[in-house]
This record gives structure tokens, C-alpha cells and sequence, in this order.
């Protein structure tokens, strides 16, 4: 392996692609279709004129940055997943291996190219990342993060099919399985998710003490058989029949969704400062009420969602429990007793182990295609031809 | 130019695929300096042969040297010095002539000035000068075929591996082939060939190696094929064409109907020949040529492989 010969091999597969296919009309229709979507989020957002959402850019960028990510996975399988099984069709990949390029010059350089082509494709959206920063909210740092990280799992899905481009013969089935892989990742890892989630659901008993309110506490008109029957049940021991999900058990199935690592990874807001809240407060006096961005944050949302998931529902018997009272029925009043899960009192990142399991898949599959690629082969799979 | 190079070694290669063993045994070496032919039957494992000497598939057994290296253990000391070039190969079609064969030189680590003077010589040694800065499926066949086959000679190899190179060439891109493999063999490349035109290879090998069913069946310099053992057809032709068929049919010989281009006469080796030829001469018959039918090549090849 060196730095000259995967240039080289990048470099001619990079020329080849150029040459090759309409990459003036695919980026601007590419492009089209994104500042579509950021027009129409844009006007979701209450028109050009409203300024009901305060920070817009935070919904923008978010959006966009999601939509980016999910039309990607969609033209990023088809820049590999070809590429090795399709030259050896084509008769001009024995003629490589007999340079003295080694096996892995021909996989890194074909990955560098494919995923080159997937960066092409990113850098293309950077006016519209332009204009969401300027729609303000955007912190610098969450721009870089999302931006490295969607790099990187551009770079995944490339080296993916790139592997599959080397194990199987038939650029159709490579090219299927290739988007079968994306679709395992975005859709597969969901079902998954929510299948096991309904197996791990469980039964479980929270007890509580009736509280003893003071006579005082409850309503003067409340009948007086009610008042006995709750000051008589004070301090008694119930108990409940609950479910609950242990999420806590299967969240790493989520974790290495694309979408869900690029929405955890993006650094949450940091809170409003003083004077934003100053400004707010005022805003509110003066009648202008608007939608905190924060509130709609769409990497924020998830991110903080799938954080919630790996944390475990409150410990059994710790629920809390609520009394109140439900307004004037008709014929007097009743208790209520309300039991909510704690919520989690942490919230743990998720994307590092998504990302470092998609980033090792990766890996993996880069060795796969290296190794399929070492000649002399001692074992041809069935049917495949040497030249 | 005197030849310090290996040149190429193999001796009891094997190597099944599945069921099928397509090299079952086969002996080989071609010197420095020399042309060697490899003959055989389709399906005789002849490709898959030169695909073990151009380090592309590990022999179930055997020993090859190519260049003096192991093409197992040291694949890219024998790619250094090896150009090998298949009977089916693809070009980049979107790529012009030069820029296909400067990536080569490329890939052969040849230095950017190095590459870009050793494509103009390539491009000038296969007569495609003219195309060379446009697009590679503008090209003709033949064409095509030239340039695949200068990119086997981009790092200037020691030993040159070709398997069927003639085919798809017109004539004169033949003949010129041929010229051009007996100018490398005569610099002290050792050339390894694999064809089915017997004629070709006549004029232009030093060796021939015999292989049938992955075995080799026969190993000649090509001055020294074996005697033939079974009658095959010569073709004599002669001023007066009825004179001969009488003096053919009067001493008995198996000869069919003269054609335009001669009278086929079945004879065993060329002993029968020059007896048959000086007994002609001896009864007055001014006769103009006399050969075995498809060459000595062809007589030997349909010999060794039954």
C-alpha cells in the first residue's frame, strides 16, 4: 500500500466518473430538490414575513441537514456498488492487479473516489447551509460536528457497497444488496428497535400510600360521604398493575440508525442567555409571542428522544404519585391519583456507539474488499472469472 | 543484446476449479532471447496456465519461477518485471489512448516524466500516434487490440505473457505483431504466446510447447518436431497439373481431386515428402511447391493432440 499508488487509482476513478456520467445535470437536480425542501420548510415556518419562530435557522439547518442525509443514502449506494464486480466485467480489473498497485491501493482508491463523489455531492448544500446560518441560531459548532459526522456516514455506506461490489459477481445483485444495507440501517434498525421493545415490555407493581390530606386541604362543598371515605383511606397501601418498556435494554439497536447518530452527535443549544431571556420576557409584554426554536429543534428533538430511550424507567416502587383533583363533576368530586415514570434524571450520549459501530462496519468491510482484491487468489467463488 | 534475465519456469503445475482440474501436470520454460508458443485444444489450460505465471492464481502444486521469483511469495518482484496481457481484456473507453496507457505507467510506479515519454513510444510502436489523444472506442478493433497489448510493455518486462494476441488483427497488424515480438525477443525479453494461428506462430517462435486436457504432450524447438507417425495432407502444385495427378496416381499415392490452388496428396512425415518430391522430379514433373497442409505446426499439433 502507498499514498502514490491509491492516488493513482483514485485519480483514474475519479476521471472515469467525470467522464462517465451527467454529473452537471444529477448535482443541480440534486441541488434543486434541496433548496425545494428549504423553501418549503422556510414557509412552514410561518412565511417570510411571520416571525413566530424566534432562531429559525436551529429548524432549518436541522431539517435540512436530516433531508440531506436521507436523499444521500439514496445516490451514495450507487457510487460503489459497482465499482469492483462492474471492472471485472468490463475485463480491465486483472490488467490492475498485475501492476504493482497492491490490493489495497485498488480498495482505498476506489473508496476515495466513490466517497470524494458522496463529498461532491455534501459541498454542493453549502449555500443552503449558508442561508440557515444567516436565519440565525446555528451554533459554528454544530455545523462542524453534523458536518464531519455526515461525512462519515456518507463514507460507511461507500465502503459498504464497495464490498459488496467486490464479494459478489453480479452488478445487479450487488447493486440491490447495497440498498438493502442503507435500508437495514435507516428502517431495519427501527424495526428491530420497536419489535424487541414490545417483547421487553414487562409487568410491573407500584405500591403508594393514599396521602392524608387535612380537612382543610379538600373543598369546602365536597359531600361528606367523600370527604369520610378519603380521610378513612389515609395512609392505607395500594397497589397498581403497570407495563413498561425497558427501552434501557434495547436502544443500541437504534444506535447505529444514520439519522439518529447525526441527530445525537449535534451538540445540544446551549441555554438561552440572560439577555435573550430579557429580550423574550419583553417581547411577551408587548404581546409578541414567539415559538422558542429550541422547542422545535429537529437534531436537538431526536437526539435528546433517543437519549431518553437508554435510560431505565424509574426503579419499581419508586414512581411518584400525584393527587389532584379533576374540576366540578356533577354530583361532586372525585381523587385522582396519577402515576408517571420518573423522567430520566440523566440523559447519556447514544451516536458514540452508533457511530463507532458504523465506523467499524466500515473498517470491516474495506479489509472484505482488500482481501477479495489480493491476487494471486487461491479460491475463486462460484463463477466469478479471474480475467 | 545479451540476456541476464530468468525467463519463465513452471514445471508440474496444477490447479483444479471445483471439479473441473483445468492444469493437470504441465512443464514449461521459456528463455531469454527466445519466442515460445504455447499450443493446445480450447479448454487445454492454457489460460489458466499464464494466469498463474502473471500472479493472478495461486497452482494447487507446482513450481514456477518467472524472472526468478516466486509468483506466489513475491507477486510484486514478477510484476515488475512481467507484462501479461489477456485474450479478453476492456479498456477504459472514456479514456484517450495516451491517458490509458500513462495510468498504466502510472500504476507501474514508471515517474511522471518516465511515463508520459514511454506512452508517446508505446503510442508510436502501435501505429496509433494518430489517435492518440482521442477516446479509446473510437478505436477499431485491431486497434483496441494494439493498445491492450503495448500496455503489457509499458515498465518494459523481462518476460511477456500473451494469450491469443493475434486475434481480432487484421494481417499487416499480424505481421507486424510478429516483428515486434522477435525485436523484444531479440533484446532478451523471453515471450510466451498462446495461439490458435498456427501459421503465425510458425514464423514466429523458437519453442513450441504441446499442451492438451492440462497436461503437456510436447516440448520443440521448432526446427525439431517430431516425426510424423500418421499420413496428413501436402498440397502440390505443379506446372502441368494433369501430369502430376498421372504420375501420383501411376506410383500409387492417395491424392484427391486437383483444385485450383494444387493436388492434396496424404503422406506420413517428411521422409515420404522428399522421396515423393525427388521421385516427381526424377519423372519430369516441374513441380513449384510442395508443403504440408496448414505448416508443420499444424501437422505436429493435429499429431500431439488427438
Amino acid at each position: 500500500m502507498s499514498p502514490h499508488g491509491i492516488a493513482t487509482v483514485a485519480q483514474q476513478e475519479f476521471r472515469l466518473r467525470i467522464r462517465a456520467g451527467r454529473w452537471r445535470v444529477l448535482l443541480s437536480i440534486w441541488f434543486a430538490v434541496l433548496v425545494l425542501f428549504t423553501c418549503l420548510l422556510r414557509a412552514a415556518l410561518g412565511g417570510f414575513s411571520n416571525e413566530d419562530v424566534a432562531d429559525k435557522g436551529i429548524v432549518i439547518y436541522g431539517g435540512l441537514m436530516l433531508f440531506v442525509l436521507g436523499l444521500a443514502l439514496l445516490v451514495v449506494p450507487a457510487l460503489a456498488a459497482q465499482s469492483v464486480n462492474g471492472d471485472r466485467e468490463r475485463g480491465t480489473l486483472a490488467t490492475l492487479q498485475v501492476t504493482r498497485l497492491s490490493a489495497a491501493d485498488i480498495c482505498l482508491g476506489k473508496f476515495a473516489a466513490a466517497w470524494g463523489t458522496a463529498l461532491v455531492f455534501l459541498f454542493v448544500t453549502l449555500p443552503l447551509v449558508v442561508y440557515a446560518i444567516a436565519q440565525k441560531g446555528v451554533p459554528v459548532g454544530r455545523v462542524a460536528v453534523v458536518t464531519v459526522v455526515l461525512a462519515l456516514l456518507l463514507g460507511t455506506v461507500c465502503a459498504i457497497s464497495l464490498a459488496l461490489s467486490a464479494l459478489l459477481s453480479r452488478t445487479t445483485t450487488s447493486g440491490v444488496l447495497a440498498y438493502l444495507a442503507v435500508f437495514a440501517l435507516t428502517v431495519g434498525t427501527l424495526i428491530a428497535f420497536g419489535l424487541t421493545t414490545a417483547i421487553t415490555t414487562e409487568p410491573y407493581t407500584s405500591s403508594y400510600q393514599n396521602p392524608c390530606p387535612s380537612a382543610s386541604q379538600l373543598p369546602q362543598d365536597l359531600p361528606q360521604a367523600q370527604r369520610d371515605q378519603i380521610l378513612a383511606g389515609c395512609g392505607q397501601t395500594q397497589t397498581f398493575q403497570e407495563t413498561r418498556s425497558r427501552t434501557d435494554r434495547t436502544w443500541w439497536l437504534l444506535a447505529p440508525n444514520p439519522f439518529v447518530i447525526l441527530a445525537d452527535a449535534a451538540p445540544q443549544l446551549p441555554p438561552l442567555t440572560a439577555a435573550q431571556k430579557r429580550q423574550r420576557q419583553a417581547d411577551e409584554q408587548r404581546g409578541v409571542f414567539r415559538q422558542d426554536a429550541r422547542d422545535i429543534d429537529p437534531l436537538g428533538g431526536l437526539g435528546r428522544a433517543v437519549r431518553g430511550l437508554r435510560e431505565p424507567p424509574t426503579a419499581i416502587g419508586r414512581s411518584t404519585v400525584g393527587y389532584s383533583q379533576v374540576g366540578p363533576v356533577s354530583g361532586g368530586y372525585s381523587s385522582q391519583l396519577s402515576i408517571a415514570l420518573d423522567p430520566p434524571k440523566r440523559r447519556r450520549p447514544v451516536w458514540p456507539y452508533g457511530l463507532a459501530f458504523d465506523v467499524a462496519v466500515a473498517a470491516g468491510a474495506l479489509w472484505v474488499t482488500t482481501r477479495r482484491l489480493a491476487t494471486p487468489s487461491r479460491n475463486l467463488p462460484k463463477g466469478q472469472r479471474v480475467a | 543484446m545479451t540476456s541476464t534475465g530468468a525467463g519463465v519456469v513452471a514445471q508440474g503445475v496444477r490447479r483444479r476449479f471445483g471439479d473441473v482440474e483445468a492444469v493437470r501436470g504441465i512443464d514449461l520454460t521459456a528463455a531469454p532471447g527466445e519466442v515460445t508458443a504455447l499450443v493446445g485444444p480450447n479448454g487445454a489450460g492454457k489460460t489458466t496456465l499464464l494466469l498463474v505465471l502473471a500472479t493472478l492464481l495461486v497452482p494447487d502444486a507446482g513450481e514456477v519461477r518467472v524472472a526468478g521469483f516466486d509468483p506466489v511469495r513475491e507477486p510484486d518482484a514478477v510484476r515488475a518485471r512481467m507484462g501479461w496481457s489477456p485474450d479478453v481484456f476492456g479498456l477504459y473507453d472514456n479514456l484517450t489512448a495516451r491517458e490509458y496507457l500513462q495510468f498504466f505507467a502510472d500504476a507501474y510506479r514508471l515517474g511522471p516524466a518516465r511515463a508520459k515519454a514511454r506512452a508517446q513510444e508505446l503510442l508510436d510502436l502501435a501505429r496509433l500516434a494518430e489517435f492518440a489523444d482521442r477516446p479509446v472506442h473510437v478505436l477499431s478493433r485491431g486497434q483496441k487490440q494494439r493498445l491492450g497489448l503495448t500496455r503489457a510493455l509499458v515498465h518494459e518486462p523481462e518476460v511477456l505473457l500473451l494469450d491469443e494476441p493475434a486475434s481480432g488483427l487484421d494481417p499487416r497488424s499480424r505481421v507486424e505483431l510478429r516483428d515486434l515480438l522477435r525485436a523484444l525477443a531479440a533484446a532478451g525479453t523471453a515471450v510466451i504466446v498462446s495461439s490458435h494461428l498456427l501459421g503465425d506462430l510458425e514464423e514466429l517462435a523458437d519453442r513450441v510447447v504441446f499442451v492438451d486436457r492440462g497436461a503437456t504432450v510436447g516440448e520443440h524447438r521448432l526446427d525439431q518436431l517430431p516425426e510424423a507417425t500418421v499420413a496428413r495432407p501436402w498440397r502440390l502444385r505443379a506446372l502441368d497439373t494433369d501430369a502430376l495427378v498421372a504420375a501420383l496416381t501411376r506410383n500409387g499415392y492417395d491424392h484427391d481431386v486437383p483444385g485450383p490452388a494444387g493436388v492434396d496428396v496424404r503422406i506420413t512425415g517428411d521422409e515420404a515428402a522428399a522421396d515423393l518430391l525427388a521421385g516427381l522430379v526424377r519423372d519430369g514433373i516441374r513441380v513449384v511447391s510442395c508443403q504440408p497442409l496448414g505448416g508443420a505446426l499444424e501437422a505436429a499439433y493435429l499429431e500431439l493432440t488427438q
